[in-house]
């Protein structure tokens, strides 16, 4: 069909002018689609008149390049309006800089770095290289602030593992061979390349079967004389070239994350999947670093989607120049290769450094000493232009602005409305809560992560000081966050956790957003760190959907409502649209990653219980709002109240909670969330292998038993107290007039759970250990 | 001699991953510690003053990782790359018993090599054990304990009594120890009668026990053993990883106390050195 617009140059290359001066509507369109682009009809008019103003036709190499840059993936076209009202400026003065990763201050000599990305379109299709490569993009998003990264987060969301192969839609591969291929590609790369796989969360929902999430979060160390910018800093500055071969690998990685998946993503997008080497990255790592700490780099830039085109157009729009850049240089995989295959390729483990001359060699031989390629490549020019050549032709000129500025979708054009949720908790018989308690405990979503976490190396580096399991060796528990202590000659600490419940946001976007800020934070103050910033992956399904869009600026604005109040910044992140397979949308899933920082590591706390004879206290206030709660699910009950939350409220309880820790008061702390109080007990109980004898009679009154177990009620912590500082931390609870409960004593072998003398759950504590460890060690072998 | 002349070589290629905790373990100690990549030992892209010479250092420690991605059997690589130009070198380094330890990865090169089991010579020419892919087919990364099992022979556990035992994390998915086929009875009383044997992975009550306690399945639950002289070392768990006790999985029971399990086997290597020289 559009053969005709298509004229191959006589070259002794593949190059092709695209007529568009002849190309109407249709052929617009068709262009997009036959090329590959991903570019709607307004895009596409929008090219042609820039070229028409040009007075000549594009090269295949210059719409491949646009094709890239305006892909939602890059530009974000359809989130940037609502990203700016919502979330961009949250504490946006704590901020130091939010480019690849973002940059916050650690202590008076160092930064940490953050960022969180979504690897969820390749994973589907190809777990194992899809994790895999998600690690490896967003560890080079570190390393390119100048960053040595030192904790690798890991947020997966699957089908039911135990989905029937009848329900799966054509083409869509079992929730178990993803997750297994998934957890192998993530630990045979993070481990390699010797950084500690930290901490995540594993979820598991029907929504997800068409379409897996999984995001991937990295967290570095800098001292702050090496921060490095994405940005060019002068005309006659070097591009070099670092790192893996290109290749064909990852070509149009960017325009497949920007569509839905169907059945033949497989077929058709497999060349999409870029590959990873984990062996080139380590020492890509140490080079980059080493260029790094002796000053040598102006600039540094990972290649992620787009390739080099983004990475050069990027570099030279952010220092407002632009670049020359000569194709012949770069080391290919295959000679082959079309100019335009070359200028956009995704090959994996590739750096740019921007260098003054006078460091070049120097830069090299480092490069040499690591055995990493390093190649000049082009330099940058004082006008805004993009200029590409390959074997002595010019195949691409473009105007940086016009690349990368991209198209920005106002709310008009994405039309968005939030959906209407009727909440309302129904009566139903109480079912036989021992019972019931076993089957939340041994529910996918709450059971024993153990299996997957065990095959990350998560102490490598020795910086793990608070591990992601905890509790006697052999009997360890879920912790709520990890800590590491990244300087070797000072005692703070950095926490981190990743949480959100998609089942919450599948029945209020709104407070399901606002609950997952509240539960990161709560993690956070559990081990004793206060919440510093937080990574927000926000997945969803097709944004032109106006109900999708809906969800989303609900989510931004429960994202924003909270942070605002608790002057926490969303430092980094990324926006995944179309994860949608055969019209079934993922629930709305804003994955937050937060950060905290602790003072002093050695005050840190665990949710092991640790001692007969010290008192349970329950803090927080516990409703009904079991909407969206694993108990329901369990039952099969679609009603109920997702739980709501107070910022300010939850500030007085943290830094009431925080003071108590600091102070020495707490044995061990848990937060509540899935499975409510009845969980958390069971989690604390299961790390300290000791039983508790619990009442709860004197909260909530009124509220069933049933509920006071399940409840998923926000800002809730259970405390083990330590018996001798009791009064100093019903003191400090009651300064700030918070509620707070003695509910209980940590004793014996058995979980004993009473309403006054009514008796309501009995069990030893290893019957519950079994029930609660097994399941997913049961489905995966 | 005194510590701070003590040159310790932290050797790396591409993909060796524990070098940072294990130079700071050394370096905590007041010895002197470098990083050196193994092309500066054979000379190769490197400038004369990057140029190193096994001589120029005391003591040699070949970390944990992946080296070389270890995509072939764990430590192949590696050793090969050594054994093709500083088997000469290597050999008189240990006649002259300065001490080599190799954690995990490390322990896997030197099996590798030759240098270990090392029953009846220096440096065999083949390898004559091997550290094969864990029972349960997996990477495991767990705390284990270890029994001590040296008499006094190994000059990396001097400080710790016989029969103690310590916490040391595994982290690796190839670890069971496993000695030439036919001759492992033979081959085991040999490493017994030379005090070859310095770990064992027990429970927490110290008795020999299987999975998880013994994470890979290795022969006889050894986790540890050095060579018939005592002074080449390898170990698959990581002492370096508990050189201090907020490293240790569960020091939030216990109580924060400054310096973990690991501290003494860098201690007792220190202290042998420092009256060797």
């Amino acid at each position: 069909m559009i053969e005709r617009l298509l004229i191959r140059k006589n070259l002794p290359f593949q190059l092709y002018e695209v007529n568009l001066k002849e190309a109407g509507e249709e052929d617009l369109l068709n262009i997009s689609i036959n090329l590959g682009l991903s570019l709607s009809l307004d895009e596409m008019k929008k090219i042609k008149d820039y070229f028409m103003d040009k007075g000549r036709n594009p090269t295949d190499v210059e719409l491949q390049a646009l094709g890239q840059a305006w892909s939602e993936h890059c530009c974000y076209k359809s989130s940037k309006v609502p990203l700016k009202m919502y979330l961009f400026d949250v504490a946006k003065d704590r901020i130091v800089t939010r480019e690849d990763a973002g940059v916050m201050e650690f202590d008076e000599n160092h930064y940490y770095v953050v960022a969180l990305e979504s690897h969820n379109h390749p994973s589907a299709i190809e777990p194992y290289g899809g994790a895999s490569t998600g690690i490896g993009g967003v560890v080079r998003d570190v390393i390119c602030m100048g960053a040595q990264p030192i904790a690798l987060i890991d947020p997966l969301f699957f089908g039911p593992l135990d989905c029937k192969y009848e329900d799966l839609p054509k083409g869509v591969k079992h929730p178990r061979y993803l997750f297994k291929g998934v957890v192998d590609g993530i630990r045979d790369y993070g481990n390699r390349i010797g950084i500690p796989t930290l901490c995540g969360q594993v979820f598991f929902h029907e929504k997800y079967i068409g379409n897996c999430l999984v995001n991937v979060g990295c967290i570095g160390i800098m001292k702050k004389r090496n921060l490095v910018h994405s940005m060019i800093s002068k005309p006659g500055d070097i591009l070099v070239y670092v790192g893996g071969r290109t290749g064909r690998d990852g070509i149009h990685g960017v325009t497949f994350a920007s569509a839905e998946l169907t059945e033949e993503s497989e077929e058709k997008s497999r060349s999409a999947v870029q590959i990873g080497d984990p062996i080139m990255k380590e020492p890509l790592m140490h080079a980059t670093l080493e260029c790094v700490e002796k000053g040598l780099l102006e600039g540094l830039k990972d290649f992620g989607g787009g390739g080099l085109s983004c990475v050069c157009g990027e570099l030279a729009y952010n220092a407002g120049v632009g670049v020359e850049v000569n194709l012949d240089k770069i080391p290919l995989k295959e000679i082959d290769m079309a100019p335009w295959e070359i200028w956009i390729s995704e090959s994996q483990e590739r750096m740019m450094f921007v260098v003054d001359k006078k460091n070049l060699e120097e830069v090299l031989h480092i490069c040499k000493k690591w055995d990493v390629l390093a190649v000049p490549i082009g330099k940058a020019i004082g006008e805004k232009v993009i200029r590409v050549f390959y074997r002595g032709f010019k195949v691409l000129e473009l105007d940086v602005d016009f690349q990368v500025a991209g198209p920005v979708y106002d709310s008009c054009k994405r039309p968005h409305i939030p959906r209407r949720t009727e909440e309302k908790e129904e009566d139903f018989p109480m079912p036989n809560l021992e019972r019931a308690f076993l089957k939340v405990v041994s529910s996918p979503n709450v059971s024993s992560r153990e299996w997957i976490i065990r095959q990350y190396d998560h102490e490598v580096r020795g910086c793990t000081v608070i591990k992601p399991l905890q509790g006697i060796v052999g009997r360890e528990s879920h912790g709520d966050a990890a800590v590491i202590k990244p300087l070797e000659n000072s005692f703070k600490g950095i926490a981190v956790t990743a949480d959100v419940n998609p089942n919450f946001l599948d029945k209020n976007p709104y407070w399901g957003a606002c609950s997952a800020v509240d539960e990161v934070c709560r993690n956070l103050v559990a081990v004793g760190a206060k919440p510093d910033s937080i990574a927000d992956c926000l997945n969803f399904g097709n944004p032109e959907r106006s109900r999708v869009m809906g969800d989303f600026y609900e989510v931004c604005r429960g994202l924003s409502y909270m942070a605002r109040s608790l002057n926490i910044p969303f430092i980094s992140g990324n926006v995944s649209f179309y994860n949608e397979c055969n019209g079934i949308a993922v629930p709305p899933t804003p994955q937050l990653t937060a950060i905290g920082l602790i003072p002093d590591i050695r005050k840190c706390v665990t949710v092991d219980f640790k001692k007969e004879g010290n008192p349970i206290y329950l803090v927080g206030e516990t409703k009904r709002e079991l909407g969206g709660s694993e108990y329901y699910r369990l039952l099969k009950l679609e009603g109920g109240i997702v739980p709501r939350s107070n910022p300010n409220l939850l500030k007085r309880y943290m830094d009431a909670m925080l003071k108590a820790i600091w102070k020495g008061c707490i044995g061990a702390c848990h937060d509540l969330s899935e499975g409510g109080l009845a969980v958390c007990i069971a989690e604390m109980a299961i790390g300290g292998w000791v039983g508790a004898d619990v009442d709860i009679g004197n909260f909530s009154n009124g509220l069933r038993e049933d509920f006071k177990l399940f409840s998923e009620s926000n800002t809730r912590w259970l405390v083990e107290v330590k018996e001798e500082k009791e009064k100093e931390f019903e003191r400090l609870m009651k300064e700030k007039k918070l509620k707070f409960y003695r509910v209980g004593t940590v004793t014996g072998e058995r979980l004993i759970v009473r309403n006054g003398r009514k008796e309501l759950i009995d069990l030893d504590v290893d019957r519950i250990d079994k029930a609660w460890r097994r399941t997913i060690w049961n489905a995966m072998g | 001699m005194k510590r701070e002349d003590i040159r310790v070589a932290i050797l790396r290629i591409e993909g060796t991953n524990c070098e940072e905790e294990t130079f700071r373990a050394f370096a905590r100690l007041g010895v002197n510690p470098e990083y050196v990549h193994l092309k500066q030992l054979l000379g190769m892209d490197c400038r004369k003053n990057e140029r190193r010479d096994i001589f120029d250092f005391h003591c040699l420690v070949i970390p944990g990782g992946f080296s070389a991605g270890d995509y072939v059997r764990a430590g192949t690589i590696f050793a090969a790359r050594i054994k093709s130009k500083l088997s000469k070198e290597l050999k008189e380094f240990v006649i002259q018993e300065y001490p080599i330890m190799g954690i995990c990865n490390g322990f896997q090169v030197l099996i590798e090599l030759g240098l270990l089991p090392g029953i009846d010579e220096i440096i065999s020419d083949y390898p004559k054990a091997c550290l094969m892919t864990n029972d349960s087919n997996r990477f495991e990364c767990r705390p284990t304990y270890l029994k001590c099992e040296n008499r006094g022979k190994c000059v990396f556990t001097r400080k710790i009594k016989k029969g103690e035992i310590r916490l040391f994390p595994s982290a690796h998915a190839e670890g069971r120890l496993v000695l030439l086929f036919g001759k492992e009875k033979e081959m085991l009383k040999k490493m017994e009668e030379n005090d070859q044997i310095v770990f064992r992975y027990v429970d927490p009550d110290g008795n020999y026990a299987g999975y998880p306690w013994n994470p890979n399945g290795s022969v006889d639950n050894i986790a540890g053993i050095c060579n018939h002289i005592g002074n080449v070392f390898g170990i698959m768990p990581h002492p370096e990883r508990v050189f201090y006790g907020y490293q240790h999985p569960d020091w939030t029971r216990h109580g924060y106390r400054e310096f973990g399990d690991g501290r003494d086997i860098f201690e007792s290597v220190v202290d042998y050195l420092v009256r060797k020289l």
